[in-house]
């Protein structure tokens, strides 16, 4: 027997993030490193516990070893209560009905007696691959003020980039009449950040009715909302002020992490908790110099490290330059190698005086620049130079021999 | 004889004194070190990764912070559901007066352990030691006790450290109880390895005749049973005294004892707290110095061991500190050969000065 529990979040987590390219190759995207000691699925998952939220449920799907195992039983989010807690929700076999996530809402779909042995009043949808710090609890005394079916989390974006949201036209009171998916034309500038209160008893009706809909894609977005809409459930906006950024693209993560190295930009790291390494403070040499960056515990700094995110246990070798770069855990820039604009996936060493990225202003032709990524357990041989916006995902400039 | 045959006691309140104000509210196990460490991590890491599952830790008094520290010894895996970690405080309402006691405390609970073996330890040592070596050389030698010691400069603070001769296999001849000795020599910190039964029948025996200075009692077990010495070749500190706290802090500088101590096949554990990475601003100078997570550097460190949450404020010039949790340094302070203990504030352009032979040490929780 389960306790009740007014609020469960589920969190989908089985996307590919395929534009994260090799950053994704073997990882799901919530699990990708960020902010030199997290990983995505760190901010949501916080954001649960800080909110009171003791039930979790995470929707994994594509490559979810890493993520599962970053998981494990919750106890570094507070998340491995005796009847409470997180658990990792794959797709699995059934008598009949069951088999992969066909889509987003056919994941709680598939879920759904996950969700009632709870009981719960409300249910929170919450993707991987977003950065910010909000409390669900201001959010759902919204939703249970106006009464609604459903509420959406929205965030005002300037007018030049509405286009690339899915835009909520409210009326005066903030209920929603209409949803605008990437409009040419937005007619405001409400973007839905893919945050979603639902009365359970609703959500759940809805989605029963949309699995039996054959000509449904199961998809939040595209199908469940616009048909509660058409039905005249009461749908609210909820007005969300702060940081948030999706981090579903390689600019997007480098410029998200970045922003944590601006003093203007509000996000405050406090109260995000995650899996801690077990290594040693860093070390900062007598030769190294280091500005504007945050290191994690394990490092050993040789070089030179300026507005840069180096996570933990990577070494920056001597006379080694890194600059505006995210460098992820365990990785290694060599003596002398000089790395910008770049974001060096895990445990992949660079080779001595190897060149990695460039400043934009030294690219003569503006669209030849762009963040250079390189996977992860890769190595990079010395002297090799790896142009901007290139995106490497197997090993350069080392002898077969040495391979 | 399998290591999980083997249960650790670890003694709490070694050499307190001769750590005067570190130790003035809490154990010498408990005392910060490294940076991010407790005195005490060191050694239940080293129990813990021999697969040593059980783990008394004796306590006399000024307990509170141990017990913080540890809790319930999962950051060591020393929680499972048969075993784990257990705190052994004096339990008749007095302090106890010495070893043999503390021992003569705890047959209560080393009886109730299956372990028919015990690796006695104390918490003045820092070092990444195998302990699954120690327990195959006390097979193969079939020794009825094996005395763990070190080949190292005598260290300061311990006025009659126990200093041994042993033969070329190992079996140790004698134990010497010099005072103050000089130069290197094999050093023992009490570490050693005995079988439960004869460990109990000893303790009682010399209790009986009220005999109470250990070191007495050791010497003369080694005229008595087999004692063999196993030598720790490891990276090992003496935490003894103020200057050697200074020093192995400092010694972490060197690659080579960081590389030893934090081996990736022995890591050190401890408490886990929640800190952001270290934030570097955009006028700071750093150099040679070991900094942990949740510190904030605006100024100019150099040659400094900072623990979590330090804040340097803009234009102060640190060197030669150590400096442990959550202390604030405000603006333009000016500090040299401090050792600044927990939650202190110093706050805008004050300036302190020690003596690398004589740092100054700043109380928890002090304001300057």
């Amino acid at each position: 027997m389960f306790p009740k529990q007014e609020v469960v979040a589920m969190l989908l987590a089985g996307g590919q993030g395929s534009r994260l390219g090799v950053l994704t190759k073997k990882i799901a995207k919530p699990a990708v490193p960020f902010g030199g000691k997290y990983r995505i699925i760190d901010f949501p998952l916080s954001n649960c516990v800080n909110s009171g939220i003791e039930a979790v449920g995470i929707l994994t799907q594509y490559q979810p070893l890493e993520l599962n195992e970053y998981i494990g039983n919750g106890q570094p989010w507070d998340l491995d209560g005796m009847h409470s807690g997180v658990s990792c929700l794959s797709p699995y076999q059934a008598v009949d009905g069951a088999d992969w996530y066909s889509g987003t809402a056919n994941a709680i779909y598939q879920n759904i007696d996950f969700i009632n042995r709870y009981n719960p009043e409300y249910v929170v949808i919450l993707s991987g691959d977003h950065i910010y710090k909000m409390d669900y609890n201001q959010m759902i005394k919204f939703h249970k003020e106006n009464d609604a079916a459903c509420t959406i989390a929205v965030i005002d974006v300037p007018m030049e980039e509405a286009s690339r949201f899915g835009i909520l036209n409210t009326n005066a009171d903030g209920s929603i009449y209409e949803f605008d998916e990437k409009p040419e034309h937005p007619k405001s500038t409400n973007a839905s950040m893919g945050i979603y209160v639902f009365s359970w008893k609703k959500l759940k009706k809805y989605l029963i009715e949309d699995a039996a809909n054959p000509d449904s894609s199961n998809d939040f977005g595209k199908d469940v909302l616009p048909a509660m809409l058409n039905s005249g459930e009461r749908m609210f906006a909820y007005p969300f002020e702060g940081y948030w950024k999706d981090v579903g693209t390689i600019d997007s993560l480098w410029e998200a992490n970045m922003d944590l190295l601006d003093p203007n930009v509000t996000l405050d790291l406090t109260d995000i908790f995650s899996k801690n390494p077990m290594m040693p403070p860093h070390y900062i040499a007598d030769e190294a110099k280091i500005q504007n960056s945050l290191v994690a515990d394990g490092c050993n700094v040789y070089g030179n490290v300026e507005f840069s995110i180096l996570f933990a246990g990577v070494n920056i070798g001597k006379g080694a330059t890194v600059n505006s770069s995210i460098i992820m855990p365990g990785a290694v820039i060599e003596d002398g190698a000089v790395v910008q604009y770049a974001i060096v996936a895990e445990n992949t060493v660079v080779g001595k005086n190897a060149v990695i990225g460039e400043k934009p202003e030294n690219v003569a032709n503006r669209d030849d620049w762009g963040v250079t990524v390189l996977g992860d357990n890769l190595k990079i041989g010395d002297n090799t130079v790896i142009l901007p916006k290139s995106m490497i995902d197997k090993n350069v400039g080392v002898k077969d021999d040495e391979e | 004889m399998r290591n999980n045959d083997v249960l650790g006691i670890v003694f709490s309140n070694t050499n307190e004194e001769a750590l005067s104000e570190l130790t003035a509210r809490r154990t010498t196990a408990s005392v910060p070190i490294g940076g991010k460490y407790r005195i005490i991590d060191f050694i239940l890491s080293d129990l813990s990764n021999a697969g040593i599952n059980n783990v008394g830790i004796i306590t006399n008094k000024n307990y509170m912070s141990l017990m913080d520290h540890v809790g319930s010894g999962k950051a060591w895996d020393l929680s499972k559901r048969r075993s784990g970690l257990t705190i052994l405080p004096p339990y008749d309402g007095k302090d106890y007066s010495n070893v043999l006691e503390m021992l003569y405390n705890a047959r209560g609970y080393l009886e109730s352990c299956r372990e028919q073996y015990v690796l006695i330890c104390n918490s003045s040592i820092v070092s990444n030691m195998d302990f699954g070596e120690v327990i195959k050389f006390h097979s193969e030698k079939d020794a009825d006790v094996t005395v763990v010691y070190e080949e190292m400069q005598a260290p300061q603070g311990i006025e009659r450290p126990m200093i041994l001769r042993a033969g070329e296999d190992g079996k140790i001849d004698e134990i010497l109880i010099t005072p103050n000795p000089t130069g290197v020599c094999n050093i023992t910190f009490g570490t050693m390895l005995v079988a439960k039964d004869l460990l109990l029948s000893i303790v009682k025996e010399e209790l009986s005749l009220n005999h109470t200075n250990y070191k007495k009692v050791i010497q003369e077990v080694v005229s008595e049973y087999n004692v063999y010495g196993y030598k720790n070749t490891n990276y090992s500190a003496a935490i003894t005294s103020i200057k050697e706290y200074f020093n192995f802090n400092m010694d972490l500088m060197n690659p080579n004892v960081r590389a030893e101590l934090f081996s990736s096949e022995r890591p050190i554990y401890t408490k886990v707290r929640d800190d952001t990475p270290c934030r570097y601003g955009l006028n700071c100078e750093v150099k040679r110095s070991l900094i942990s997570q949740g510190c904030v550097i605006d100024g100019t460190v150099e040659n400094c061991v900072l623990s979590k949450g330090v804040h340097i404020g803009e234009g102060s010039v640190v060197k030669n500190c150590i400096i442990m949790q959550d202390t604030e340094i405000g603006k333009n302070v000016n500090l040299s050969y401090v050792i600044i203990d927990k939650d202190v504030v110093i706050q805008d352009g004050r300036s302190l000065m020690g003596y690398e032979s004589y740092p100054i040490y700043i109380s928890k929780r002090s304001k300057v």
